[in-house]
Formats: C-alpha cells, structure tokens, sequence
C-alpha cells in the first residue's frame, strides 16, 4: 500500500492509467488469483518499468510461436496477425500462456532438447501477462518488426507426387471424437525413395493429429466397406509378413513443418504399397468436410541409414481399478547394441496423467528422454531430438506411466469411473513408447543390426508376457533369419498355440517345419492356414513346396497353379509349377510355364536350368 | 482498498468509465440495424440469451447444443444468440447462423447492453430471465469444457437446463453464477 502514491501521479498522465485501473478492479474469473496477488505491482509498473507495448515486446513473441497456426487456411481458430487481432483476444492468450495449454507443448523442459521446441519462456509468458493487465497497449508503430513470412501451399515446393483421399470423411457436428484411417494407394511403379512427406489433414482446424502408417501387404483394406472408403478406429495394426522394420515416424499435428529425412535415410515405398492415414478429427459445430492429401517428395538415393523403430509397452500391466488416482506402469528394456535415438512418441490415452521416458546408461548416468507431466491425448506428438541422443549397448531404457481413473481427473471418459483396460478403442487404455533409434558402431558383415534389437525386444516381450503373440511369432522370425531353425519351430509353436486359427503363424510354422526338413508335419499347419485364409498366397506356395519335398507332385502342381492364380507374374511360382509338372511327365505345359517364367525374369534360375534339362529330356524322345 | 488514497483514486477511475461507456453505449441491433431489447418482449416466456463470438472454437462446438436445448423449451423460453464483438458485420452474423444450421433470433450487442445486463464475461454464457425479467443464472452452458484445451468426453452438469427450469418455475439457482470456459468478452472492448 505504501507503493500507492507513484499510481496516483501516473494516474494524472492521463486517460491510459485510469483503464487499467478498472482492469485490474474489475479482474475476475479465470486470472482472479494471480491478478489480485499482482495488483500492488500494477500499481508500481508505471512508475519503475516502462510500458509494455505490443509493437515492441509481443509482437516479436506472437509472430515467432503462435502466427504459423493462427492465419487464415491454418489449424488455429482465429489469426493472430497484427494487433486488432490479438487485442480481441488478449486475456485468453495471458490465460493459455499460463496455463501452458499453448503453444501446445506439452514435454517440461529438460537437458536433451527437441528440435522445433514450441514453448515459451517464463518471462515471456510473464510479459504477455503484465502487457494485459497494462491494458494491452498497441504503441510505438515504429517498434513494430516485419510481419512474419510463410511459404503458401505445399511447405517444400510442389511434391512429386500428391495423393488425395479417394472418399472424403463428413464430419458431423457434434459429437465425441473421430477417429478415421484414409488409406491413399501409392501409383508407382518401381521402388521409390522418399525423403520428406507433407501431410495435408484436409481442415486443419478440425483434424487433431494424423499418422502416416506404411502398409506393404494391403492388409488395411481388407478393413474397408467398399475400395477407397476408408474406415473407422482409433489403433490401427498393419500385418506384415517379412521382417520390415517400418522405420519412420509420420506425423502430422497443428503447427507440424514438414521434415527433410537426415542424409542416408529415406522411406522406401514399393510397387503395391499403401499410406493409411490415421485421423483424430473433433467436431466443430457445424458438419465439416475432411479430404486430407499427402505430398511425397522422391529421392534417387536409395537409404543407407536403416533405423527402426522399436516399441517399449506394457499393455498386459493395464488393469486399472475404478477409481484409482495413480496408477503406475513400467516397462525396462535394455539395449543389446549402441543407437542413436532420433525421435521419441509416447502414447496413452485419457487416463494418462504423468509420462516419463529415461535411459539409464551403463555408468549409471541416468537421462530423461522425456517427461509429460500433464498429459494430453488431443495433443500428442512425435519429438523428434535436435541432436541424435547416444545410447551405448547396455543403456536400460524405461517408461513409467502414471494412470488416473479416479473421478477427479476430468478427461476420464467414464462416469462414474470403471475398471479399465488395455484395447484399441479411446474409452480403453494403452501403454505405448515409440523410439526411432538409429544402430551405430556394427559390423554389417554380420547382418542387419536391427535384427539384433529386434530379436532382443521380442526375447523381452515374451518373458514379460509369455501370452504375447507377436512376441513369440517376432522372436520366431528372428531365430529363423539367424538359421536357429528348431528354436524357431518352439517359438512359432507358441504363437499357433495361442492363436491357433491364425494364418501366418500357421504358415511360418508350416514353412519352417519345411526347411527344417519336416514336410510331412509342415503340411499340417499350411493346410490349417489356408483354411483361415483361402486366398493365402504363400501358404498356397509353401504347401506346393512341402508336398514336392514328399514326392506328391500331383497335389504340389495343384498348390503351385493356385498360387499362381492369385500371383500370375511370380516367376518363382512359374518355376516351381514347371518343375512340379516335369515331374508328373506333363512336359509341353511344364516348357510354357519356364518360358512364362523367365519372360517375368530372364535370371530365373530354376526355370533356365529346368529348361535345359527339359528341352534334352523332350529331344531324347 | 480500506485506505483513503486508493479509494479517492478508484471512486474517480470508476467514474470516469462509467461516463465513457455512456457516451459508447448503443443497444443491441437485430441483423437489419434495428434496435431491440429482448427483455421487452412475450412476457409468458422466460429469456436466455447465449452470448457467442465467430471467432471462438468453443462457442462454434456447442451451436448444436444450442439448438438442442433452445428447441426443447420452444414455447417456453425466448432464446437469441448475442454477438457482442463490434467487428462482426451483419452479414458475417448471418453467414454464421447459416453455417451452423441455426435458426435462433441473433443480436449484435455493440455497446455490450446486454453483456452489461447478463452480468456475462466469456463467450459461450448465458444470461437466464425469468419472466419478471430477473435474472436468474449467468455463465456457463455446462462443464465440457474444463480449460482452454481440455475437453470432456461429456458434460458432467447442465446448468443452462436448470437454470430454464428454475426460471420458468420463479425459483432461484443454487449456484446463480459459473463462470464459463471460452472467448473473454472483455477482450473485445
């Protein structure tokens, strides 16, 4: 009080001082704590510190972290331009300030830092604060610095390829949540390399975030009520087949800039290969119309850099009681090779409170990767590191997530609160941690090193919970690619044991029984795969093989034409189905279909010895 | 403020506005530049008035329970949407009402007479009277929203129901006053 009178002398400069007294009387609601505490120091502001000016001190904040979204076509509801338009909104910009709401960044600062970092300095957010209660003063025009400038369109120029959703999605005006996948065919003809990928949500304003999910097998369509439909779901999984580490984090949220892939990386597209594009959208009050579209940007350079991405989880430990306010899970994984980790992206979902990321390095030296301490599903994200973080072998890598379903934790989707688990859709939980890590220091005579890190996540998985599929069908994979033949075999067994009608491991055992030199057993399993899955390429492959290796070519001939059926320019099939046919004497067809093979590929290398052989046998005659 | 200095300063200061927001003040318009005061109106009818800006997500999000709620009380409340930034032509209002599908009266509230009257601060609120023109509640619709940027997956209250109710029974609101989530009003003077 005794700082009163300087006030009283300001307040006879003039006009400006007597507003700002009302602000900070009339101050309440959502500021009321702070401003009350903050009123004898507006009192003193004029006196000892001179006055905060839009054109000087917040302009240079608001062009640099709030104007890229907040303009006209962009993600933000209303621009923030020039200074009528952050007038009209100046408590509300001091209030999410504040409240850190935005710039939407939810990691606390920490000693490994992200690249494009969007959050604001204390002091900064203390300026906004102190320019409001101030009145929000335009001042000085000469003070103004340049607008900021933005590249209209496509971010990176023109893409070379664009891809545009076949059937847009109408969003309707209220309601929860949706979540859509558009799944966009990729019309190439031979294997690409990409090096940068926009991503075009369609209205950014409606569309919260969207994953790019690289899908080589066109197992997502399956999912569609009719081509090009697209469909619904929150948790997408894409089936492969091979060992094809999917090594890129495509993502898309408000204010995202698109992202030039480090020198030696690039994603490789194949002839075949869809994008599905997985869509959080929030209805906006009125129906709305989403049509996103991808950019693709080629390069000639095929990768040299692989990294993969390798996913910490412990989904089996979700079996949060109604009601409990924390919830802890954990996951420890340690590192069976030296990385560089490139970009980190958590993930749980309404229920997740505190999320936490650390390595502890083999000296001890403990790093955090991350931490969330508020999270916020509406604002995922993928951080991606301005520096690769070094993790030598032997790093133990931990998430700890902390659960709230107690009725206090406002996000909770039921009400009153319920038992939850782990699933797919938003009302369940996840415990997810994707990490894109980048093996270094191997030796490439011994494999892919990313086979190693794979085969030790998936040994984790398993012990972790021996109920895992994936883990046992990974682990499996692994084994066999290092020729662990009958170490596969138990593992492969584990996976059909726990999924005994699934096609693939059904297939992967029959087709390792076979290589193990086991046809007779391996026939078993390929059969029971084809029974889930009449169309299955390779099961139909695989049988042909296990029923020549026994000397029932008659049937393999069979299993041949039907994999052909389904594959016609499979030069290996048409090999194979000559071969079989040869063998039962039928030679005129066994000859057409080694020319038909090796039209596919003049290289072919069974259909050009069998036809020699074959052109002597008919000769002979 | 127990004080004789401060109190001698905000006596003036209070004045001082209040003379300059009579020299400003200009009732609420219809969409043809015609005055209106919505008060003066059916006396049978309770009023609500639901402040909203074109500019402010969280008012755009809840027109559908707007609607769902104004059509319910149909013969029984008079509602109008109040657009109370002077910025707002009439025909960006009118553009508004015709993307959101509304079929409410709208106002534009200039001189913030009725934001004055509905005692409101953030868009959305609303202003409640009952037929005596008392009014009755003024804030919030309900509790989606918890802050700028969390968002329930339903409400978990209904004020601007109850508060219909009340005024349409001449009962008074526990709670006559909750503050809303949203578009501060004053941010518009």
């Amino acid at each position: 009080m005794l700082h009163l009178r300087p006030g009283i002398s300001s307040w006879l400069r003039g006009a400006g001082w007597t507003l700002l007294l009302l602000a900070g009387a009339g101050a309440v609601g959502r500021l009321s704590g702070r401003s009350a505490a903050r009123q004898s120091s507006i009192a003193v502001a004029p006196a000892v510190a001179p006055q905060i000016t839009f054109n000087r001190d917040i302009a240079p904040i608001i062009f640099r972290s709030c104007a890229a979204c907040h303009r006209p076509a962009e993600a933000a509801p209303f621009s923030l331009l020039d200074y009528s338009d952050v007038k009209k909104h100046a408590r509300q910009i001091a209030e999410v300030t504040q409240s850190r709401a935005m710039p939407p960044w939810l990691p606390e600062p920490q000693k490994l830092k992200f690249a494009d970092e969007l959050c604001l300095a204390d002091s900064e957010i203390n300026l906004i604060e102190r320019w409001v209660e101030q009145g929000a003063v335009e001042g000085n025009p000469a003070d103004l610095p340049p607008p900021p400038k933005f590249v209209e369109g496509w971010r990176l120029g023109k893409p070379d390829l664009i891809l545009t959703a076949n059937t847009p999605l109408t969003l309707p005006p209220s309601g929860t949540d949706t979540y859509w996948n558009f799944i966009f065919p990729v019309p190439i003809q031979k294997t690409r390399w990409v090096k940068a990928v926009e991503i075009r949500p369609g209205d950014k304003r409606y569309v919260h975030h969207a994953n790019i999910l690289v899908d080589r097998e066109g197992s997502s369509r399956k999912r569609e009520a009719a081509p090009g439909a697209g469909f619904g779901g929150m948790e997408i999984r894409i089936e492969s087949q091979v060992f094809d580490p999917d090594s890129h984090l495509l993502f898309w949220k408000p204010g995202t800039v698109p992202y030039v892939e480090p020198e030696g990386m690039a994603l490789r597209l194949d002839k075949g290969t869809d994008l599905i594009l997985n869509t959080h959208l929030q209805p906006s009050g009125k129906p709305e119309v989403i049509q996103p579209s991808i950019g693709l940007y080629f390069t000639p350079h095929a990768a040299t850099k692989l990294p993969m991405l390798l996913q910490l989880e412990n989904d089996v430990k979700l079996d949060i009681p109604a009601g409990q306010k924390d919830f802890l899970v954990t996951d420890d994984f340690t590192l069976p090779i030296d990385v560089e980790l490139m970009a980190i992206y958590p993930h749980a979902h309404y229920l997740g409170k505190d999320i936490q990321a650390l390595a502890t390095l083999p000296d001890g030296t403990k790093q955090t990767l991350i931490h969330i301490p508020h999270w916020n599903l509406n604002w995922q994200a993928v951080y991606r590191y301005a520096e690769p973080v070094r993790l030598p072998k032997g790093t133990k890598v931990s998430l700890r997530y902390v659960y709230d379903n107690s009725e206090e934790n406002p996000l909770n989707p039921n009400h009153p609160s319920e038992r939850v688990v782990a699933g797919n859709r938003s009302r369940d939980e996840m415990c997810h941690l994707w990490l894109q890590m980048l093996p270094v220091n191997f030796d490439a005579a011994q494999g892919d090193p990313r086979m190693a890190l794979q085969e030790a996540l998936a040994r984790h998985n398993v012990e972790k919970n021996p109920a895992d599929f994936e883990a046992h069908y990974n682990l499996a994979a692994m084994l066999q690619a290092k020729d662990k033949l009958e170490a596969a075999i138990g593992e492969y067994q584990a996976a059909v044991r726990l999924r005994p009608e699934d096609a693939a491991a059904n297939n992967a055992m029959g087709a390792a029984l076979v290589a193990a030199g086991h046809p007779e057993q391996g026939v078993e399993y390929l059969q029971a795969a084809l029974k889930a899955r009449p169309d299955y390429f390779e099961a139909h492959y695989n049988l042909g093989f296990a029923l020549a290796a026994q000397n029932d070519f008659e049937s393999a001939t069979q299993q041949f034409s039907l994999a052909l059926q389904l594959q016609p320019q499979d030069a290996s099939v048409e090999a194979n189905l000559g071969v079989a046919l040869a063998q039962v004497g039928r030679f005129p067809e066994a000859k057409s279909h080694f020319e038909h093979a090796l039209r596919i590929d003049p290289n072919q290398r069974i259909a050009k010895e069998s036809l020699d052989v074959l052109q002597k046998e008919m000769n002979s005659h | 403020m127990s004080l004789g200095g401060p109190r001698f300063r905000l006596t003036i200061a209070t004045a001082l506005v209040v003379c300059s927001g009579c020299a400003l003040a200009q009732n609420a318009l219809d969409l043809d530049g015609h005055t209106v005061n919505p008060l003066a109106t059916d006396t049978n009818k309770v009023v609500v008035l639901v402040f909203v800006r074109r500019d402010c997500p969280v008012s755009n999000r809840y027109a559908p329970v707007i609607q769902k709620i104004s059509k319910q009380y149909e013969d029984r409340a008079s509602f109008w949407l109040v657009f109370p930034d002077k910025s707002e032509s009439p025909q960006d209002v009118r553009k508004y009402l015709q993307d959101y599908g509304y079929g409410l009266p709208a106002l534009r509230d200039p001189g913030h007479v009725l934001v004055k009257q509905g005692r409101v601060q953030i868009t959305p609120e609303v202003a409640v009277f009952d037929r005596g023109r008392h009014l009755v509640y003024d804030g919030r619709i309900d509790d989606w929203y918890v802050d700028l940027g969390r968002v329930r997956p339903a409400p978990t209250t209904d004020e601007l129901n109850e508060a219909i109710r009340a005024a349409l029974a001449g009962k008074a609101m526990a709670k006559s006053e909750v503050r809303g989530v949203g578009c501060y009003i004053s941010d518009l003077e």
